[in-house]
């Protein structure tokens, strides 16, 4: 409010470029993993195995529903919120899924309007909890956490389900043009639609707002209580649609599918520069986050590495991505 | 446009009160407030000044008593009533959210959307559009920030302050209320905003209500003061009548 504008607030260009490697940094990360892979794996195997086509298609495979909720997750947490049920929640929707399609008849596209349908309402759920009983995000999708996982076992008498129309398996997984599979194009659409609605709509933007300052939001006139809803149902529908991805490759649907599935998404999420405070998301970052965990695990198989370290590193990255993103907000604010 | 006598206050506050479960935020206030002047409401921490700055916005339902704009009684039963029926509060710490630019914030609950109907449909926001007419209207205030596209956490206090009030002159057109729009600024932001504040009523008979803690700026910018005293109504002053050590008196309870 001086007279003339102040130049000093204005990043300097030292400060764009930390600011700038602490918000894409992840990106740098990725790259040098894949560097570090094809360089390690000839040297290790005597030939190069990571770098191939084939390889490569399967990374972005083992990426790819963890990606679908994640971009989900990315707007639940840059609203401020979290949902710790969508491992559940996708166990859930395949076993309803699944009996729908065994039981019921339901065609291969009515199989995925079920999955969706079943995810969405346990969005909505986790959403009215939040929204109307007033429980705290953490709380409130702890507890359906076990509500879904309960269901699902209850509904498929704790076994997986087997045997059902073979045409929703083959529309939902295996490859399609250039052998890429098709989870891999689901959750290209999902993150293109996502940074969509993120960056461009007034959805997107009153989701940054809500994490942002919820109080300021409702005091602006919009309704807070309505944006938050929608923001659990869209976890949900994604959450669905990955459980339709798993039940087809998997042919099954087990009632335990999806354990820790939202450690993943999370790490994913949080990895990528979304603010676990809410305010701030990503979602280019949430799917270069997915990319890593999947390469985290590729790489480790690939070299040999005990399968119990995988665990080891996802976290350790997850605890520096944290700690980047505070030193980041200390850089950015003044005092 | 329903006619106002000329006699008709713009706003007229009847006998408000509020309580909080057991705490009496308000116990009875009335006043009427003149259009194109500016009232400070005043009184020490607790006194009820936000409790009703917040009735008069929307965000809460007085206990008893009710308020009238232009004569017509207001019931709002949520901020954007408030904010329909034109009148634009800025709230004490809570006017801006950090993380989105200064367009995004003018224009926060009231985006424009390209793209016709589908636009609408998915709210598809017209960026370029409200970054365009932010920056002509807080040029028009005399309002200076270096761009837009600015993220409000990376501003000084007093261009915060000074956005928050660009946006409620932007869109409000009856009363502005301001809670303690000075409190967070250092000496020349104080006076950028107070001569914004003199300039507005002056040029464009703007009716303000402003909550603030310094008897000085009360004194210069005031036609009338509001004295509230844990939630009672001590006092309503004249400028002309009074001095800052009497309204000082009244607020600590030295003059009843
Ligand atoms: N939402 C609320 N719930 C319960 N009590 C409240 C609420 N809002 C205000 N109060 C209480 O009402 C009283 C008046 O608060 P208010 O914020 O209006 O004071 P104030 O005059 O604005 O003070 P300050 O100068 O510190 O801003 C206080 O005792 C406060 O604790
Ligand atoms: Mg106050």
């Amino acid at each position: 409010m001086s007279e003339n504008a102040t130049p000093s607030l204005l990043p300097s260009p030292t400060n764009r470029v930390l600011e700038f490697i602490a918000r894409y940094g992840i990106i740098f990360v990725l790259v040098i993993m894949v560097v570090a892979l094809s360089i390690l794996t000839p040297s290790l195997r005597g030939e190069q195995y990571f770098l191939t086509k084939r390889n490569l298609l399967q990374v972005a495979l083992q990426a790819s529903i963890n990606s679908v909720i994640a971009v989900g997750m990315t707007f639940i947490i840059t609203s401020g919120g979290i949902d710790l049920s969508v491992g559940s929640m996708a166990g859930f929707a395949g076993v309803v899924t699944a009996i729908a399609l065994r039981d019921y008849g339901v065609g291969y596209l009515g199989g995925f309007l079920v999955a969706v349908g079943a995810g969405t309402a346990c969005g909505l759920f986790n959403g009215l909890l939040i929204t109307r009983a007033n429980l705290r995000p953490f709380i409130a999708t702890l507890g359906t956490m076990g509500i879904f996982r309960g269901l699902a076992l209850v509904a498929s008498d704790g076994r997986p389900i087997y045997g059902f129309n073979r045409r929703f398996i083959d529309t939902f997984s295996g490859e399609t043009f250039f052998d890429i599979p098709k989870p891999v194009i689901v959750a290209a659409l999902v993150a293109v639609g996502g940074w969509l609605i993120l960056t461009q709509t007034r959805f997107g933007k009153y989701t940054i707002a809500i994490g942002g300052n919820e109080e300021t939001t409702g005091l602006a006139g919009i309704p807070i209580q309505r944006y938050k809803l929608g923001i659990y149902a869209l976890g949900g529908f994604l959450t669905g649609t990955a459980a339709a991805l798993l039940t087809a490759r998997l042919s099954s649907a087990d009632p335990i599918a999806g354990n820790l599935f939202e450690l993943d998404a999370i790490a994913a999420t949080v990895m990528g520069g979304t603010s676990l405070t809410g305010g701030e998301g990503t979602i280019l970052g949430t799917v270069v986050g997915a990319l890593i965990i999947s390469l985290v695990r590729n790489g480790m198989n690939i070299l040999n590495v005990q399968s119990f370290w995988q665990q080891f590193v996802i976290g350790s990255v997850i605890i520096l991505a944290v700690m980047l993103d505070q030193w980041r907000k200390k850089q950015v604010r003044p005092q | 446009m329903v006619s106002v006598s000329e006699n008709t206050p713009l706003l007229r506050v009847e006998d408000i009160t509020k309580s909080f479960g057991a705490v009496q935020a308000l116990r009875g206030i009335t006043f009427d407030l003149v259009r194109g002047t500016v009232m400070a409401l005043v009184g020490d921490n607790g006194a009820g000044k936000s409790t009703l700055a917040k009735i008069l916005s929307g965000v809460h339902p007085p206990t008893s008593g009710q308020f009238y704009l232009n004569g017509q009684s207001c019931r709002f039963d949520r901020p954007a009533a408030a904010l329909a029926a034109g009148i634009e509060t800025v709230y004490q710490n809570l006017a801006l959210i950090e993380e989105l630019d200064v367009a995004d914030n003018v224009y926060l609950g009231r985006e424009t959307t390209r793209g016709g109907a589908i636009g609408r449909l998915f709210g598809i926001l017209d960026r370029p559009a409200m970054r365009q007419h932010t920056a002509k209207a807080l040029s028009q205030l005399h309002i200076k920030i270096p761009a837009p596209t600015l993220a409000v956490r990376k501003m000084s206090g007093g261009q915060r302050q000074a956005v928050a009030i660009g946006r409620a002159l932007t869109w409000g057109r009856e009363l502005f209320i301001l809670d303690e729009p000075t409190a967070a600024l250092g000496v020349d932001e104080t006076e950028q905003v107070l001569r914004m504040i003199e300039r507005l009523r002056e040029e464009h008979g703007l009716t303000f209500i402003i909550i603030s803690h310094n008897m000085q700026d009360v004194y210069r910018i005031a036609d009338t003061i509001v004295v509230l005293r844990q939630g009672r109504h001590v006092a309503t002053l004249a400028k002309n009548d009074t001095t800052p050590e009497e309204i000082v008196a009244y607020i600590t309870g030295a003059k009843e």
